[in-house]
């Protein structure tokens, strides 16, 4: 058993006063909702068009607006936040390390595990923090990696930290220095 | 009390450690059966219990001077090992609060507090400790509160928020950790921060814990044991220094098994902290070699069918598989096959010479 | 009884704060120190007539003693007419540890207060820790006609803060306050059943989630008394209210295991051989429940006037 975040695809809360549907990319795959929904079921929607010319309204109601950067969008969201009364459900979708910072933002406006939905889409990717230097590995796509801070080969343990977005990297061979298990690709 | 100290033990390096006899038939031994599977073991922490670590709310034993240098040495190299998330500082007085209140009843030879009003004075004996401060105030303290007791406690301490239905580990400190990180833990909750705990959960196990866990009233603490092992009498034996102590897993052959092998018990407590209406989880450690625990027959005969019998996940997980198959291999001398009594005591009031 | 520890206290005060609302004042009978309470905690008072009623501590200071309002009501079993009627000063009465199962939400970023009649007592306590920490909040008190003066007496508003104390709900509109609150609000109500179930019923509709309305609960201990008869030993035992099955079968002097004493561990778990189990547990799963063969003493009463298990 492992702490894994588990991702449930997307659908409208039905119990909900409003929506915000943010993601890191454009042309979310289908995937992302559940059955019988689609990304027209959210009628106010964010994405990231990474073009310095985008000028979004956040406060602009239903309809996509598009942001420059994920720092771009997440440092608007927390604007939007701190204006919304309560009633407002949160989704994002995106890498998991682009959800993660979604759901910081949320719980720092106050906002319970209730009131946002995650999915992470794409690729695995991982950012993996090293218990052992405390450097933050970004991107990591393998199950064995070394760290850039201390050197150190890590095993990736499956225990993630949603305070942290990371997960935990600990050294793999302490024991029998070079004997390392089989490197895996995360999406194996 | 009739405690004599041992004021220069270390948990590092030179490893100077040992356990008298009487530290030997105190120790809580965690099998009260042959075999071992997870289980919600959990009981109101209530005297006289059935070893004298389960007498008192917070066990105060031979080893308790050394630990507390080993703390304040540990605190001194990695100080974010104590660390409390802001909005518990509440629970922090409460805690500081309570282990003064406990030592102060349960060794009032070693403890005293005296309240008047706002402004309390404590006195640690062992320690050589003197404080006058203004209960409230963290500017009349030398370290914050939790802090500031902890390092007079033996064990770890961590501190629980209780909300949304769970709860979150948002502080503690951690000097003395079986394999897991506090300052990679905290904010989590009770499901996620066992996450790496295998067949426990399917088992639903952390389901009833939680909720026996989240109804402990005031007054009313509860206590379970926990175990694994450890080479070498090391109290830190974190994730982050693991590359230190790792490699001491494969340092155990058939002639030094006895005596660099430990049993580590963790004795945990919980308590409910009446301010904050926070959860204190204590995590008292204790350490015997094999060599300590075989001296008591019934001990040597059920320590051989527990680990002979462990479930492999559960090896693993504990960190054994290395060494299991030499330390059964060693344990089987002391185990005639003669039925044992249930129950952890060592049906012994003094070891055979 | 359930509760092992108990706190012997003596009446120190007691004088009308209005008619029908009774200050009492409680200190510890030999004049120690009191166990703190976090706000919203209530102890439980053992009264003439083996009754046993649950009040909001108004203050808790282990040095000055604890504080209870109490409202007369003349449907009670009598209990609050006794605290009204006879209790006097010297009096000494048991009480419970305090206990606490509506505290304050640690992440809230603002507290809004709705209480109803006596539920004021709970909003009393909150108001003097959420002063003393300058957290964001917003009470609301609804009271009988007669009785607005008195609360905003108790309640005693500071120049600034959002304090209304309403007379009667016809002037209070809860949806439109309850959709006027900002992300992150929490709200605890305590008072008469109905409007703490409108509180839950429109927040809900206003898309709240469950995790940020509370109410006052103080816990479901004790039951209806009931006959157990162990069927083994041939022994039939009263048990009373306030007592569990398993106190009680250790009372009559009858060896079962247990571990936890609180429902989660299965050690005393015993086979039903007649009658209906009313489970209180955390150990037998859905199917277990309903076959209803199992129970466990610990927690677990009876649904049915005669329950019989094989010990």
């Amino acid at each position: 058993m492992t702490n894994r975040p588990r991702y449930v695809p997307l659908a409208p809360d039905p119990c909900a006063r409003a929506h915000l549907l943010v993601a890191d990319h454009h042309g979310i795959d289908g995937a992302a909702f559940a059955p019988g929904h689609a990304l027209a079921d959210f009628p106010e929607r964010w994405d990231i068009v990474a073009h310095a010319l985008v000028l979004p309204e956040p406060f602009g109601g239903p309809g996509v607006q598009h942001f420059r950067s994920s720092s771009h969008l997440l440092s608007l969201l927390r604007h939007r936040l701190a204006a919304e009364t309560m009633g407002l459900r949160l989704y994002a979708v995106g890498s998991e390390p682009f959800v993660w910072d979604v759901a910081r933002v949320a719980i720092d406006a106050g906002m319970g595990r209730e009131e946002f939905h995650l999915f992470a889409t794409g690729r695995p990717v991982r950012r993996v923090s090293c218990v052992h230097c405390r450097t933050i590995n970004p991107g990591v796509t393998t199950t064995l990696i070394v760290c850039a801070g201390c050197g150190v080969t890590l095993g990736v343990r499956d225990h993630f930290s949603r305070m942290h977005n990371a997960w935990m990297g600990v050294q793999c061979d302490a024991e029998a220095p070079g004997e390392l298990p089989a490197i895996e690709d995360l999406s194996a | 009390m009739a405690t004599l100290f041992k004021p220069d033990e270390t948990f590092r390096d030179d490893y100077r450690y040992g356990n008298s006899e009487a530290a030997i038939l105190r120790f809580p031994f965690p099998f009260g059966e042959d075999s071992y599977m997870y289980g919600v073991n959990m009981e109101p922490h209530t005297r006289p219990g059935s070893t004298g670590a389960f007498a008192v709310a917070f066990d105060v034993d031979e080893h308790y001077v050394s630990e507390c240098a080993e703390r304040a040495r540990m605190l001194a190299l990695e100080p974010g090992r104590c660390l409390v998330l802001p909005h518990m500082q509440e629970a922090e007085w409460d805690t500081l609060e309570l282990i003064m209140e406990s030592l102060a009843n349960d060794y009032p030879d070693q403890f005293i507090l005296e309240r008047d009003g706002l402004d309390w004075a404590w006195t640690n004996r062992p320690l050589g400790l003197h404080q006058r401060f203004r209960f409230g105030d963290a500017t009349t303290l030398p370290h914050p509160p939790f802090e500031y007791i902890v390092r007079q406690a033996q064990g770890d301490f961590t501190l629980q928020d209780q909300r949304d239905g769970t709860l979150y580990i948002d502080g503690g400190i951690a000097t003395t950790p079986a394999d897991w990180s506090l300052a990679f833990d905290v904010g989590m909750t009770f499901h996620e921060w066992h996450g790496p705990v295998p067949l426990a959960h399917q088992a639903g196990v952390f389901d009833r814990a939680l909720q026996y866990l989240m109804r402990v009233r005031y007054g009313h603490p509860a206590r379970r044991l926990n175990w694994t092992m450890t080479v070498n009498p090391r109290l830190d034996t974190s994730p982050e220094n693991y590359p230190l102590w790792g490699p001491d897993r494969a340092s155990l052959n058939a002639e030094n098994i006895g005596s660099r092998l430990f049993l580590r018990v963790e004795l945990q407590s919980f308590f409910r902290l009446p301010r904050s209406n926070a959860l204190l989880f204590g995590i008292r450690t204790y350490l015997a070699s094999i060599d300590d625990l075989t001296r008591v027959p019934k001990w040597g005969r059920r320590l051989h069918r527990v680990i002979r019998d462990l479930h492999p996940e559960i090896a693993g997980y504990k960190g054994l598989t290395r060494y299991q198959d030499l330390l059964i291999a060693h344990l089987a001398r002391y185990d005639d096959g003669s039925p044992t009594s249930p129950g952890i005591a060592p049906d012994l009031a003094a070891l055979p010479a | 009884m359930m509760d092992n520890q108990t706190l012997t206290l003596v009446v120190a005060g007691a004088s009308l704060v209005a008619p029908g609302l009774r200050r009492v004042h409680l200190v510890a009978a030999d004049g120690s120190r009191l166990p703190p309470a976090a706000p919203g905690a209530h102890i439980t008072l053992t009264l003439p007539g083996r009754i046993r009623n649950s009040y909001t501590l108004v203050s808790a200071d282990p040095e000055r003693g604890y504080e209870l309002i109490v409202r007369r009501s003349d449907r009670s079993r009598g209990g609050s007419q006794h605290i009204h009627d006879q209790l006097a000063i010297g009096d000494v009465v048991a009480a419970t540890l305090p206990h606490n199962l509506f505290a304050l939400h640690s992440q809230a970023k603002k507290h809004l207060l709705i209480g109803g009649g006596i539920g004021v007592t709970p909003m009393i306590a909150f108001l003097a820790r959420l002063r003393e920490t300058s957290a964001r909040f917003e009470l609301h008190q609804i009271a009988g006609q007669t009785e607005t003066e008195t609360f905003t007496r108790l309640l005693a508003p500071r120049a600034g803060e959002r304090i209304h104390v309403h007379a009667g709900r016809s002037t209070f509109d809860l949806t439109a306050l309850l959709a006027a609150q900002p992300l992150g609000t929490h709200v605890y109500t305590c008072g008469p059943a109905g409007l703490m179930d409108g509180v839950e019923a429109a927040a809900a509709a206003l898309g709240w989630p469950g995790s940020h309305v509370h109410r006052e609960d103080f816990g479901a201990a004790g039951g209806e008394p009931f006959l157990l008869r162990l069927a083994s030993s041939g022994i039939d035992i009263a048990v009373a209210g306030d007592q569990t099955m398993l106190e009680a079968i250790e009372a009559a002097g009858v060896d079962t295991p247990s571990l936890c004493r609180g429902g989660a561990c299965g050690v005393c778990v015993l086979p039903v051989r007649e009658g209906t189990p009313e489970h209180r547990d955390h150990y037998l799963s859905e199917a277990e429940r309903s076959a209803g063969c199992l129970v466990m003493p610990c927690v677990s009463r009876s649904r049915s006037a005669t329950l019989v298990l094989d010990l």
